[in-house]
């Protein structure tokens, strides 16, 4: 190689060397620079994309998870619900029931169509030498009674009292006594039920009717579309 | 000889130092200017070994080179053809071309001082 003439100074060539050396080295370095940033960035993306995917799987995962848990909660409210139904109709029986046993201890109001059967003495007879002759008696009413049940009577009542299924009925002379409560003639029956089959019943030919005739008893029947009756918790 | 490795170490320098971000549409014109740059460099070598060196050759060449590769691709990018690939084949083929005649003019200089010594002491 030529020495350059002046040692100290830098010749016009060595100054275009370093120029062009330094602009190569710089390019190099600034590309090198870059393309280590891009593949870190691309690094970081794939690092990134790869957490997210766990992630994605994560949650999916846990989807089918509570799916599954969904799916068993639905299969148990569909039993329940079975049950329920199945109950329900139990249920709905015995309230029937509970309902028609409360109907027939009188424990609550009742009110429907029905019949009024009364009965009142005769008039004083004076051929009669026995007044029992044509008074009502408690088997009369008794009789009246036992006929309106067998027809189907709900609820019966005597004078505005209530019958309970343990009522007692007793002659006390001219008044008859019912659980405690003393009524005179005459004695108002009044039944809930089918008004036209009490009736009927009643007036069987040699029946009920007939044989309160035949002991001189005046009887008079209406049927009535509204009965009313209290329960007997209200009278005591 | 120390002078233009110490010119290439300080720009690496400088190079790996800067922190500049550009588009990703310009690293073409980047891949380029590397092959350009490097491309110049080893032609003023091999004109230097030849004799033939001029200065205005190398320093026109290296700044045209560079800018006639960026505008290859400029151009390229802009109607749709991958026009920068003419330009990295071209400075691939010369570079491949100086190095070897690099390499050729180094090794006869080397035997051509191997006879001599040979000479010298016979």
């Amino acid at each position: 190689m030529k020495k350059p003439l002046h040692n100290n100074k830098f010749t016009k060539k060595q100054f275009i060397v370093l120029i062009v050396c330094i602009t190569t080295g710089f390019i190099i370095g600034y590309s090198y620079n870059l393309t280590k940033d891009k593949e870190k960035m691309n690094n970081s993306y794939v690092d990134q994309e790869e957490s997210y995917r766990e992630d994605l799987i994560e949650q999916q995962e846990r989807n089918k998870e509570l799916a599954e848990e969904l799916s068993d909660l639905q299969e148990q409210i569909r039993n329940v619900e079975k049950n329920f139904a199945k109950n329900e109709g139990q249920y709905k029986d015995l309230i029937e029931d509970a309902e028609k046993l409360r109907l027939q201890l009188g424990l609550i109001p009742v009110e429907g169509e029905g019949i009024k059967v009364t009965l009142k003495d005769n008039v004083y007879d004076p051929n009669s030498t026995n007044p029992n002759d044509y008074i009502v008696h408690e088997s009369h009413v008794l009789s009246v009674i036992n006929e309106l049940k067998i027809s189907g009577a709900e609820a019966i009542s005597i004078n505005g009292q209530r019958l309970k299924s343990n009522s007692y009925i007793k002659c006390n002379g001219p008044v008859i006594t019912i659980d405690g409560h003393q009524f005179p003639a005459p004695f108002v029956i009044e039944a809930i039920g089918n008004s036209e089959t009490l009736l009927s019943s009643l007036k069987i030919v040699g029946g009920v009717f007939d044989q309160l005739l035949m002991d001189n008893i005046v009887v008079t029947m209406e049927q009535s579309d509204r009965i009313q009756m209290s329960s007997i918790n209200n009278e005591m | 000889m120390w002078l233009p490795l110490l010119g290439l170490i300080l720009g690496l320098g400088l190079g790996l130092l800067t922190d500049i971000q550009i588009p990703t549409v310009y690293e073409n014109y980047l891949s380029i200017a590397v092959l350009a740059a490097l491309d110049t460099i080893f032609g003023g070598i091999r004109a230097n070994l030849q004799q033939v060196y001029d200065d205005k050759v190398f320093l026109s060449g290296f700044f045209f080179n560079i800018a006639l590769a960026a505008g290859l691709a400029f151009l390229g990018v802009h109607l749709g053809v991958d026009l920068y690939l003419a330009a990295i084949f071209a400075f691939g083929v010369r570079l491949f071309q100086n190095i070897a005649v690099i390499r050729r003019i180094l090794i006869t200089k080397w035997e051509e001082r191997h006879i001599k010594k040979d000479e010298n002491t016979v």
